[in-house]
């Protein structure tokens, strides 16, 4: 088992000077990277939508998806103006419905898809404010620490005594080292797994911590509508994505929006699950657009510089873990929802706004022993280990030179439907990487297998009708539930001995501890607990479904096979 | 890697009849450079352009030496038996970059563990000839060759047609553009599992074929043979994680047919021996090597706890291995029959 660094205090920056990060160089060209991006979109479509007819009904088409979008799902963030941006797209088409000649036609269409991507890269760019950054940099972990350290009753000076710092509630691990040596010779691209709404700030604040530059990363359009959230996030780099829209011609700026970015250096960061993962599960599978525009950058940056001059890229998977999780609730409804058994029961939190969320960080901070980052080894865009230096290593040790897996004949060539291939490859590999990289803790082993021996004990049910039955009717055993944590926990242990994950410090120490650790942390702050211990030591829980979205983070490790 | 001195060069691994056949269709569109076992070999084909009964293209080099393949062919067919593959490779892997492709040609089934009777197989225990390649080696632009294509007809020119299997779109057209000519076709499919297993899985009906025709019985049976064969196939690949799809093509009915019909097929001669009473030592003895459908038999049945039903491939075992009569075996087949008919389409 490799060892892996632990993060006490927060690393000396990778790039000292905000001023060079290419984040803000990004912001600074701000002109030449939106018309690179318009005028890459543009000619991509333009292949699809190569003559007047088929390029004047995609126009159509994404006014009447936009017009229907500002009318059934209007939300705080739309813009005033977007209603009168609307119309006028609206005047020019009706106006080139009515050229007769073709050529004229496609003409004047292509304009308006100009003038419809310009407005789309205005809308989804982000801005860098070094001094914004600065003072955000150090508001928020002065914050994050006084919170952490407040609780009702003490007094005021406790605020200031600065021994227990934020560092202690980030339990980063991972070759740390190694990632910042990278993020000097190429572009870093950081995949977390996603669980919560707090991940974001989380990764944020962690990317900070270890003293890489900030990233270039996609925040959903509803988290910009309040203001100081919305200034924070806009002035920290945050490109806005507006996940109403599906029409090919916004999806297509956007991957044109990140592929430019990572071109041109910008460290990136994304999650490749998408949406948070509502089972609680560690994602299976990968949304591969967004992936894609890595490996796509690759070959661009192969393609348009000398070998030993193309910044090479590098894909860092990294998972986070928490006790507790407070969507988890509204998550696993709406995953059992998805999977079709059960009626659609709305989600009781709905943290759409920044106050929200805020509140939410910080009463996850505040009520938390912490939080589990831990960062897997590095790959390059086709999912090989890669160096300290950054030359990517093959599965069967052998240096190999990136540029090969694009070549034919010894002549590098583009080929969509290669990237693709490549890019579910080394989805499979992040989804490896984020197995082995999970960090058991205490309450995620208490849950699993407190859940499992629930699940033996009505084993003729599915899980939709286990889901279903009385809370009042489960009751597990103490003694059963000892001896069974004692060997799940030998299980995970040789599992952490091969490598296939790790484990949290507090799992070395003696089952009775884990056990209680785990009662005092898994999802405390929940109204209806999802496992607790009644006088005569035998578990009961309150809210089975939360137990189950909590016991899945250990599933895909094939530890239910080993039950006495 | 110089662009224009590669133009049009491909490699070839392997100097068995197929393996020639290959080279030869290779030589019409450019030069071929041909991997021998021995330097004996090597120098024979050189001096003489003939290896064994069949003549080879002016355009074919042999040569015994790996890494002048590597350094001048990227597009490169191993085409050796499937013992030998894992050897092939490990010595071949040094030299091979991600820049190159491989098509393989190679119908077999791969396990390093020792198959008795005993044992138990796990899907994880049985490799494909691509799944070696992925494993071994660093390439990652794999494809493989399947279909109807008996070496001997290949090699007196007549018409055929194979296909090639990838995963990338781009294998597949560079191997269409190596092997096409005006008298073979070449089709693709990304179905690279379902091809694979397609053309291995067919060996071993085809040694119940040659079986029939051993024991004097007509088309009715192989009818029969080969349509309910074909339904065990599909069950056993889908078991295995392919789709049915690869068997409604070229390399699964098409093979099937082609190798249920065919004295030429070694398969086929295996089943026609045993019919007449041969043990499967004789067999062994008289052809040189074992049948890749007796290893395939061998292979499926260890896997068979695996949650499918085989009984053609049980039966079989049994006959080749436990000397159940022959007759014995084809009646339980007929009673055992019973599931409704081309139930593998959904």
């Amino acid at each position: 088992m490799e060892e892996h660094l632990k993060i006490k205090n927060k690393l000396e920056p990778v790039v000292s000077e905000i001023t060079d990060w290419p984040i803000y160089k990004l912001s600074q060209d701000k002109d030449s990277f939106l018309k690179e991006i318009v005028d890459r979109t543009s000619s991509s479509l333009l292949e699809t939508y190569d003559d007047a007819n088929t390029l004047h009904s995609e126009l159509k088409s994404v006014l009447y998806q936009e017009k229907n979008r500002l009318t059934k799902e209007p939300w705080k963030s739309d813009s005033p103006e977007e209603r009168i941006f609307w119309s006028e797209v609206k005047r020019k088409i009706l106006l080139t419905d009515k050229i007769e000649d073709d050529k004229k036609k496609f003409k004047e269409d292509k304009k308006i898809l100009i003038s419809i991507l310009d407005y789309y890269s205005n809308e989804i760019v982000a801005h860098f404010d070094p001094k914004k950054y600065r003072v955000a940099r150090k508001v928020l972990p002065f914050l994050f620490s006084r919170l952490m350290n407040a609780s009702p009753g003490k007094k005021l000076k406790f605020l200031f005594n600065s021994k227990k710092t934020i560092y202690d509630k980030f339990n980063i691990t991972g070759p740390i080292d190694h990632i910042r040596n990278l993020s000097k010779k190429g572009t870093v691209i950081i995949v977390p797994t996603h669980f919560s709404n707090i991940d974001s700030p989380t990764i944020g604040l962690v990317i900070d911590i270890i003293g890489l530059p900030a990233m270039t990363y996609g925040a959903g359009i509803n988290l910009f509508t309040i203001g100081i959230l919305s200034r924070w996030l806009n002035d920290l780099g945050a490109y806005k994505l507006d996940r109403r829209r599906k029409n090919k011609t916004y999806l297509e700026l956007l991957k044109n929006y990140s592929t430019v970015a990572i071109t041109r250096g910008a460290h990136s960061l994304f999650f490749p699950g998408g949406t948070r993962s509502r089972s609680g599960q560690i994602e299976k599978k990968l949304k591969l657009g967004l992936l894609g525009t890595a490996l796509e950058a690759q070959r661009e940056n192969l393609l348009n510089f000398q070998e030993d001059t193309a910044k090479k890229i590098y894909i860092v998977p990294v998972v986070l873990n928490y006790h507790f999780v407070i969507e988890a609730s509204s998550l696993i409804n709406q995953h059992l929802a998805i999977e079709g058994k059960e009626q659609y029961l709305p989600g009781k939190e709905d943290y759409s706004t920044s106050y929200k969320l805020i509140k939410l960080i910080f009463k996850v901070l505040t009520a938390n022993p912490g939080m589990t980052i831990s960062f897997a080894s590095p790959m390059d865009v086709v999912g090989n280990e890669v160096d300290f230096e950054g030359n990517s290593i093959n599965n069967i040790n052998q240096n190999v030179n990136i540029k090969d897996y694009f070549t034919v004949n010894g002549v590098m060539t583009e080929d969509k439907q290669r990237d693709n291939v490549y890019t579910s490859m080394l989805g499979e590999k992040i989804v490896e990487k984020f197995l082995s990289a999970n960090t058991v803790l205490s309450s995620h082993l208490i849950a699993f297998v407190a859940f499992e021996l629930i699940q033996k004990e009505f084993k003729n049910l599915d899980i939709y009708q286990l889901l279903r039955i009385p809370v009042d009717e489960i009751e597990i055993d103490a003694e059963i539930f000892k001896v069974e944590v004692n060997n799940i926990k030998e299980k995970i242990m040789d599992l952490y001995a091969e490598g296939k994950l790790r484990i949290h410090d507090r799992l070395k120490g003696e089952n009775e501890v884990i056990i209680k650790h785990g009662l005092k942390n898994l999802g405390v702050y929940h109204p209806q607990l999802p496992l607790l211990e009644k006088a005569n030591g035998d578990l009961i829980t309150e809210d089975l479904k939360v137990l189950y979205f909590y016991h899945n983070r250990l599933s895909g490790y094939g530890l239910a096979e080993h039950f006495k | 890697m110089d662009s224009q001195s590669t133009l049009n060069k491909y490699g070839v691994i392997g100097a068995g009849s197929f393996g020639i056949a290959i080279a030869n269709l290779l030589a019409e569109n450019g030069e071929v450079l041909l991997y021998t076992r021995t330097e004996e070999q090597t120098n024979e084909i050189n001096k003489t352009h003939r290896s064994k009964d069949y003549a080879l293209n002016e355009r074919i080099r042999a040569t015994n030496d790996f890494k002048e393949i590597a350094e001048e062919c990227f597009l490169i067919f191993p085409i050796v038996p499937s013992d030998s593959f894992v050897e092939m490779l490990e010595e071949f892997a040094p030299y091979l970059k991600p820049s190159h492709i491989l098509i393989h040609g190679t119908k077999g089934l791969y396990t390093p563990k020792k198959i008795s009777k005993e044992v138990e197989l796990k899907k994880n225990e049985v490799f494909t000839m691509s799944e070696l390649i992925k494993i071994k080696t660093g390439v990652v632009r794999i494809g493989c060759l399947a279909g109807p294509n008996l070496a001997s007809e290949l090699s007196e020119n007549q018409p055929a047609a194979t296909v090639i299997a990838s995963e990338f779109n781009e294998v597949i057209e560079l191997g269409q553009k190596a092997l096409r000519s005006s008298r073979f076709q070449v089709y693709g499919s990304n179905e690279l599992l379902g091809v694979e297993l397609a053309g291995v899985l067919k060996n071993y009906v085809a040694i119940a074929s040659g079986m029939l025709t051993g024991l004097g019985y007509g088309e009715n049976a192989r009818a029969l043979l080969i349509t309910r064969g074909m339904a065990e196939l599909i069950y056993v690949a889908k078991a295995l994680g392919a789709s049915e799809k690869a068997f409604l093509g070229l390399a699964g009915i098409g093979d099937l047919i082609a190798t249920c019909n065919s004295p030429k097929s070694r398969n086929y001669s295996v089943g026609l021996m045993l019919a007449e009473g041969k043990k499967l030592d004789e067999i062994v003895a008289s052809i040189g090597e074992v049948a890749e459908g007796i290893k395939t038999l061998q292979i499926v049945r260890a896997l068979q706890k695996y949650g499918y039903k085989a009984p053609l491939a049980e039966i079989l075992y049994k006959i080749v291995f436990e000397d159940l009569p022959i007759k014995k075996g084809i009646d339980f087949l007929m009673r055992f029959t019973i599931e409704k008919d081309a139930d593998y389409i959904v």
